[in-house]
């Protein structure tokens, strides 16, 4: 199960929403106690992919590597990222697990015509080849 | 020595330890005394040939291995390795995930494609898996839509919301006689599945606004603009930009065309060529100007063939070049496009995040305004005008229509004065005259009756409708044009 804080899940969404159409990524920072994941930070990052964004994102590693020292920094764990898919279902895309990591949770926003409508956390597979859906709760 | 840092989810096979000192003169040692160390962290980060998975990078102290020496790289006891994951994805279906294979009877049907190296099944499956959004059906729309039918693209989407009418069969050849009177989209799709069954065509029934173009375009890899209007021509280039999408542009005005393909791998758009909408009504449409019928053949597959190479990746894409057709004397021409810095929506600054209210934007009034049902201010009814006739009423009648229209059809009573010579032959009038002007829908008329008032003409009046009306009302053997 994973949690998202009402200040992370605000900042998700805002930041979600100011990317539309495009689609927006980031990390979460929290705390990890076995199963229980607890987002309590969210960190913009940048959507470096070259070509269309509307339908793509792509995170630089060195971006991640700093969310990843920021969170030791902090004291938290790097949980997760996530991602908006404008003006679509909040699914895990072929493209999104293509381009996973088994490592992590993925949360995805759904934005409807520049509103947020609905999320789901997916938890990838080692091989790429299928996600489970994971109890998302948002405040 | 130097210090491996575990990601937070693979401390679990580190016995919850965040950095690992290892052994190791290079990248590859050192990661291979990490795995001997914490066996279970292998399958995490290696796959069964024992290369790095596809999502992991290393990266020593700031700089990703791959632009050192790889494994090779040399590590010192003072370095910090870390082990970070790459990260992508997007709504988007995998596009390199074509459509899986072609039927017996596709193979058959596509033989002449599939003969081509440049081409091939390759291509072939490309074609198969294209979505393409074609925006109208009328002169541009019907070529294209039949030849991206008949080559296989696999879906097309029709964004229409037309009727067929008799004006339209002169060029817009996805329509036939019997389908006058029948939705555009209609009568488009079923002439696209007479000619290719294995092609699915998505119609959309709406005129293409702001609200609802980033929906209808979304799942399309390529739009074509077959459109013949400033606002929605602006409209489809800016949903274009921002979504990425290629715009395949046409356009086309009596003898003339232009096409190019805007928005397409950081070449111009639309707005670099024109920043500016034109005033309303100084660059007439193809029922106010005509067009040769043939002409949107032309232009129109012009824009299929930019679209299957783009499709295809293959030749050179009319990118950052404008082609310039002219039928008459039969002489194409190019013109270079440059990407403006500074333009508004693909520029360095962007300042036009999302669509905008494009009506207002090129000065079209939100609604055209309705023609009243009763008799304006100057305005006389063709049935009044004909009685007059009838009654020998004094009064002098004069058709501001061009000669070529007259020749169409005529009232014999009116005397011709095309709008343009009218202030050249205003003599030939005497203001003391009762005069009614009238040309083919009122619009004409209406111009000449401001200009006889304005040079002292009292007793001038429009005659409503036109010979349209007058054909409708008084003389249904007065042709219709």
């Amino acid at each position: 199960m994973i949690k998202v804080a009402s200040e992370p899940w605000r900042e998700m969404v805002a930041h979600a929403r100011s990317t539309y159409p495009n689609e927006c990524c980031g990390a979460m920072l929290g705390k990890i106690d076995g199963d229980e994941k607890d987002v309590l930070i969210a960190m913009r990052l940048q959507n470096s992919s070259a070509g269309s964004q509307a339908a793509r994102y792509e995170l630089r590693p060195e971006d991640l590597l700093a969310a990843d020292q920021e969170a030791r920094r902090q004291g938290l764990d790097l949980i997760g990222i996530y991602h908006s898919h404008p003006d679509c279902g909040a699914y895990f895309s072929e493209t999104d697990l293509k381009n996973s990591c088994p490592w992590y949770s993925f949360i995805v926003l759904s934005i409807q015509k520049g509103e947020f409508d609905h999320a789901n956390s997916w938890l990838p597979n080692a091989e790429q080849t299928a996600a489970e859906k994971e109890e998302l709760i948002y405040a | 020595m130097p210090k491996i840092l575990i990601p937070t989810p693979l401390r679990q096979y580190t016995g919850k330890q965040d950095t690992v000192q290892v052994k190791g003169a290079t990248i590859g040692e050192a990661l291979s005394d990490l795995t001997t160390q914490h066996p279970d962290l292998r399958r995490n980060l290696f796959n069964e040939e024992g290369k790095l998975r596809s999502f992991v990078n290393v990266y020593l102290n700031d700089e990703d291995i791959r632009y050192l020496n790889k494994d090779a790289t040399p590590v010192k006891d003072s370095d910090t390795v870390s082990i970070v994951p790459s990260i992508a994805g997007g709504s988007a279906l995998e596009t390199a995930a074509p459509a899986a294979t072609l039927s017996k009877d596709e193979i058959l049907r596509y033989s002449r494609h599939l003969i081509m190296p440049e081409v091939g099944m390759e291509g072939q499956l490309k074609l198969k898996s294209a979505k393409v959004l074609l925006i109208g059906t009328g002169g541009l729309g019907a070529p294209l839509g039949l030849y991206l039918a008949a080559a296989g693209v696999g879906r097309i989407g029709l964004v229409d919301f037309d009727v067929v009418d008799f004006t339209n069969l002169q060029r817009q050849v996805i329509h036939g006689t019997k389908d006058v009177g029948r939705k555009k989209l209609d009568s488009a799709a079923d002439s696209m599945a007479d000619i290719n069954p294995f092609v699915q065509v998505d119609k959309h029934e709406v005129a293409l606004t702001s609200e609802n173009a980033f929906e209808i375009m979304r799942d399309y890899d390529i739009v074509v603009d077959g459109t013949d209007n400033f606002p929605t021509r602006y409209l489809v280039n800016d949903a274009c930009v921002l979504l990425g999408k290629p715009n395949v542009y046409g356009s086309i005005f009596r003898f003339e065309g232009q096409a190019t393909v805007f928005a397409y791998q950081g070449g111009p758009c639309y707005r670099c060529l024109y920043p500016e909408p034109p005033p309303p009504g100084l660059v007439p449409s193809c029922a106010e100007g005509g067009v040769l019928g043939i002409l949107p053949g032309t232009i129109g597959l012009i824009q299929a063939t930019e679209t299957v190479k783009l499709i295809l990746g293959i030749g050179e894409p009319l990118v950052g070049r404008l082609l310039l057709y002219d039928a008459l004397g039969m002489r194409f021409r190019e013109l270079k496009l440059r990407k403006n810095p500074d333009c508004p929506i693909c520029g360095d600054h962007r300042t036009i995040t999302e669509l905008i209210d494009y009506n207002q934007f090129c000065g079209v009034p939100e609604q055209p305004p309705a023609p009243a049902p009763g008799l304006a201010e100057g305005e006389i009814d063709p049935t009044e005008v004909k009685a007059k006739i009838d009654r020998h009423e004094p009064f002098v009648l004069i058709d501001v229509r061009e000669p070529h229209e007259y020749q169409i059809g005529h009232i014999p009573y009116a005397k011709l004065i095309p709008l343009g010579e009218l202030p050249k032959r205003v003599n030939e009038l005497n203001s003391a005259d009762e005069i009614v002007a009238h040309c083919k829908s009122g619009m004409r008329s209406a111009k000449a009756v401001d200009f006889l008032k304005q040079a002292g003409f009292r007793k001038v009046k429009n005659m409503k409708g036109g010979i349209l009306a007058w054909s409708d009302k008084v003389d249904p053997t007065v042709p219709k044009y």
